[in-house]
């Protein structure tokens, strides 16, 4: 036998050493403590006050740093998403990584005529029947912003219509703690009942601080609401690096570190082990537009750094990547899509959104979906690794075959072709000839043909038609009370 | 019986495709039935599948195995009448060029489909693959280059076929350099895009 060989390799990528993990987090506590958080809400400001955190100016609250590590133990390690059918099938924590869409773009590159219009409540299902199709996006979020339903009522129909059309887990966003409520409420009516839903959550609310370290009372008040419920939350800071944080990554790091840590103090002085899953965004301004980067290097720096940090308390982790600055899918978003997914991946992050996002957070495009599958895909490999065996040093057939000859018709080959080799599903491997006769398809066509055919091929297991009618009553109520 | 010898070539089980021509043979089933329905219909379907991307080269070569296997106990039984496929196909690879994963490629999809290949190997000369050709009564001569150097030895084919007075012999040409307007420019008969192209092509020259 070999002794002390690990005969699995895998890449593996750290940016921060402990030393450097143990100087930001302290930083982090300090700010907590010295400078403290704004915090909208009186409920929350009690909260922290009952457990010893100073209050000055009626709401910023000074936060002692063994509240920080008190909230850090009492946070679980792992938090399990289910399906709707409630079947385990996301486990966040470690270095699994699970990948989905990102929420609310206002604007779509329409499939069939490439323009760039307003988002629609059609283009919703379109995206959760892309989504629930495709093997490498995980989890469902809204995608788009849709303009043709009411303000007040957009989130929840949006969340109506992914779970109608999805049985993957929901990531979603709510304007308001009422919103969220209603949400609350369709989702007890899918899973049974609410103790049903802690028990098995199929979905995870997005919510966010405001850099630089302010809680406002929307936020805070989701923060908490889900905590009660238990209902697994990702509260993450979104800080710009020179605008409303320090220019510097380290600080800018810090600063939204500390955004993040008190959201977590909150949350689980609210409900001590209620699920939450943690990290920031912390990226530059662009200086000449006052525009936000999506996948500047920068992002990529900081998103690997408290993957680290998150990664050192032993703490779930959400990340972003499949995302590009362009306004329409192009090489640039290719090559965005690429570096971001891969970064993500070798962070070890968990719930990574904003899959087949373009323009900076604003455009939709639905066949980017389908790319960033292809993508995933290709780095799931990547990081796999591959095995260093007596069966896969392959010595018994490289003697067999000699100098030579041919591998191609040994039963070695055929053993192992199809889980040592990645394939593509859309990528051109074809030979030039060959990829003419075919019709000269570039990727990006490819695409949108992949995606125009699993709309009309992909048929969603359906939700049974009591829950459905339900969902609609909640909607109809949640519709009259905004109307009124 | 048939359908167990079509469904073992089609999932490249060696020996029951083997087992199942035998059990076929003692069953007194005919043998252009065993050839016709199981082997060469089951290799059809391979080729199509390949086609389309349902398979893959190493599963391809297995059905391939498979079905040697069970062309093997076949072989002495058939009658001149029933010659295995109309066509006899000489390959290699051009003058100076030893690349062969392509060519190894097109003759097992070749054998695949019935026909009966003679392989020369790598390297070979022009008048190697005439003398051989002429030898054998070959109806095509098959050749690949991978280098732009070596693809010019294949003109030369072409033209000592017409100077050895052999017009019957067709020549399909193929590899990574070589494109319809090179088969065009020294007047070879098909181009093949690719092995299973190349089979297509073959049986297009062949008339069938």
């Amino acid at each position: 036998m070999d002794t002390g060989l690990d005969r699995q390799c895998s890449p593996r990528f750290r940016l921060l050493d402990e030393s450097q993990i143990l100087r930001i987090h302290h930083t982090a506590l300090r700010i907590l403590n010295e400078v403290g958080v704004r915090v909208n809400l009186k409920k929350a400001v009690d909260l922290l006050a009952g457990r010893g955190a100073r209050v000055k100016d009626g709401n910023v609250v000074e936060i002692p740093a063994y509240l920080v590590e008190d909230a850090i133990q009492s946070a679980p390690s792992n938090v399990t998403l289910y399906n709707r059918k409630k079947e385990p099938v996301m486990e966040l924590g470690g270095r699994r990584i699970y990948f989905g869409t990102g929420t609310d773009l206002p604007k779509t590159v329409d499939l069939v005529t490439r323009e760039i219009r307003d988002t629609r409540a059609d283009d919703i299902v379109a995206s959760t029947v892309i989504s629930d199709a495709l093997p490498n996006i995980d989890f469902i979020a809204s995608y788009g912003l849709p303009r043709d339903i009411p303000p007040g009522l957009h989130y929840i129909r949006c969340f109506q219509l992914e779970v109608e059309n999805s049985v993957k887990p929901i990531f979603f966003t709510a304007g308001s703690l009422e919103d969220l409520r209603v949400i609350l409420d369709m989702a007890f009516a899918v899973a049974g009942s609410a103790d049903e839903l802690a028990g098995h959550p199929f979905m995870i609310h997005y919510s966010e601080p405001t850099s630089p370290l302010t809680h406002s009372e929307e936020a805070v008040s989701k923060l908490i609401c889900c905590a009660e419920h238990r209902v697994p939350i990702n509260y993450t800071p979104a800080l710009l690096a020179g605008s409303t944080g320090p220019v510097t990554l380290a600080g800018a790091l810090s600063v939204a570190l500390a955004e993040a840590l008190s959201g977590l103090v909150i949350h689980q002085s609210a409900n001590r082990g209620a699920p939450i899953v943690s990290g920031v965004v912390a990226t530059g301004m662009d200086m000449l537009r006052a525009t936000i980067s999506y996948t500047a290097p920068e992002f990529r720096l900081t998103h690997s750094a408290y993957a680290d940090i998150f990664h050192y308390y032993d703490l779930p982790i959400w990340g972003t990547a499949g995302c590009s600055d362009s306004q329409y899918p192009d090489l640039q978003a290719g090559a965005e899509y690429g570096f971001t997914i891969l970064n993500a991946a070798l962070d070890g992050c968990n719930l990574i959104h904003d899959c087949g996002y373009i323009g900076q957070g604003f455009v939709a495009s639905p066949e980017m979906i389908v790319f960033a599958d292809e993508v995933i895909s290709m780095v799931k490999r990547y990081m796999r690794g591959f095995e260093i065996d007596d069966e896969h040093l392959a010595m018994d057939v490289i003697r067999k075959v000699g100098p030579g000859g041919h591998f191609l018709s040994e039963k070695h080959t055929l053993d192992h072709f199809m889980e040592e080799h990645w394939r593509p599903a859309v990528f051109n491997r074809e030979n030039l000839p060959n990829w003419i006769k075919k019709g000269k398809k570039t990727a990006d066509r490819k695409l949108i043909e992949k995606a125009r055919e699993i709309l009309e091929k992909h048929k969603p297991e359906p939700l049974p038609q009591e829950i459905k009618s339900n969902l609609k009553r909640i909607w109809s109520e949640a519709e009259r009370k905004i109307r009124s | 019986m048939i359908k167990a010898i079509y469904t073992a070539v089609l999932e490249g089980k060696v020996e029951e495709a083997s087992t199942g021509v035998q059990k076929a043979l003692d069953s007194n089933i005919g043998v252009s039935e065993i050839l016709n329905k199981a082997l060469i219909s089951a290799m059809d379907l391979v080729g199509e599948k390949f086609g389309e991307g349902d398979i893959f080269i190493p599963q391809v070569l297995w059905s391939a195995k498979a079905m040697q296997a069970g062309m093997d106990l076949l072989k002495p039984l058939l009658a001149s009448s029933d010659r295995l496929e109309s066509g006899k196909i000489v390959i290699g690879t051009a003058k100076g060029d030893i690349h062969d994963i392509g060519k190894n490629l097109v003759a097992i999809m070749l054998e695949g489909a019935g026909f009966d290949v003679i392989d020369l190997g790598v390297d070979v000369s022009p008048e190697r693959f005439v003398e051989k050709a002429k030898e054998e009564k070959a109806d095509v001569i098959a050749m690949s280059a991978l280098l732009t150097t070596t693809m010019q030895s294949m003109a030369e084919v072409v033209a000592l076929l017409k100077e050895k007075n052999l017009p019957h012999v067709k020549v399909i040409v193929g590899g990574a350099p070589v494109d319809q307007a090179f088969c065009d420019e020294i007047g070879a008969h098909a181009y093949g895009t690719d092995a299973v192209d190349g089979l297509r092509k073959t049986k297009g020259l062949l008339g069938r």
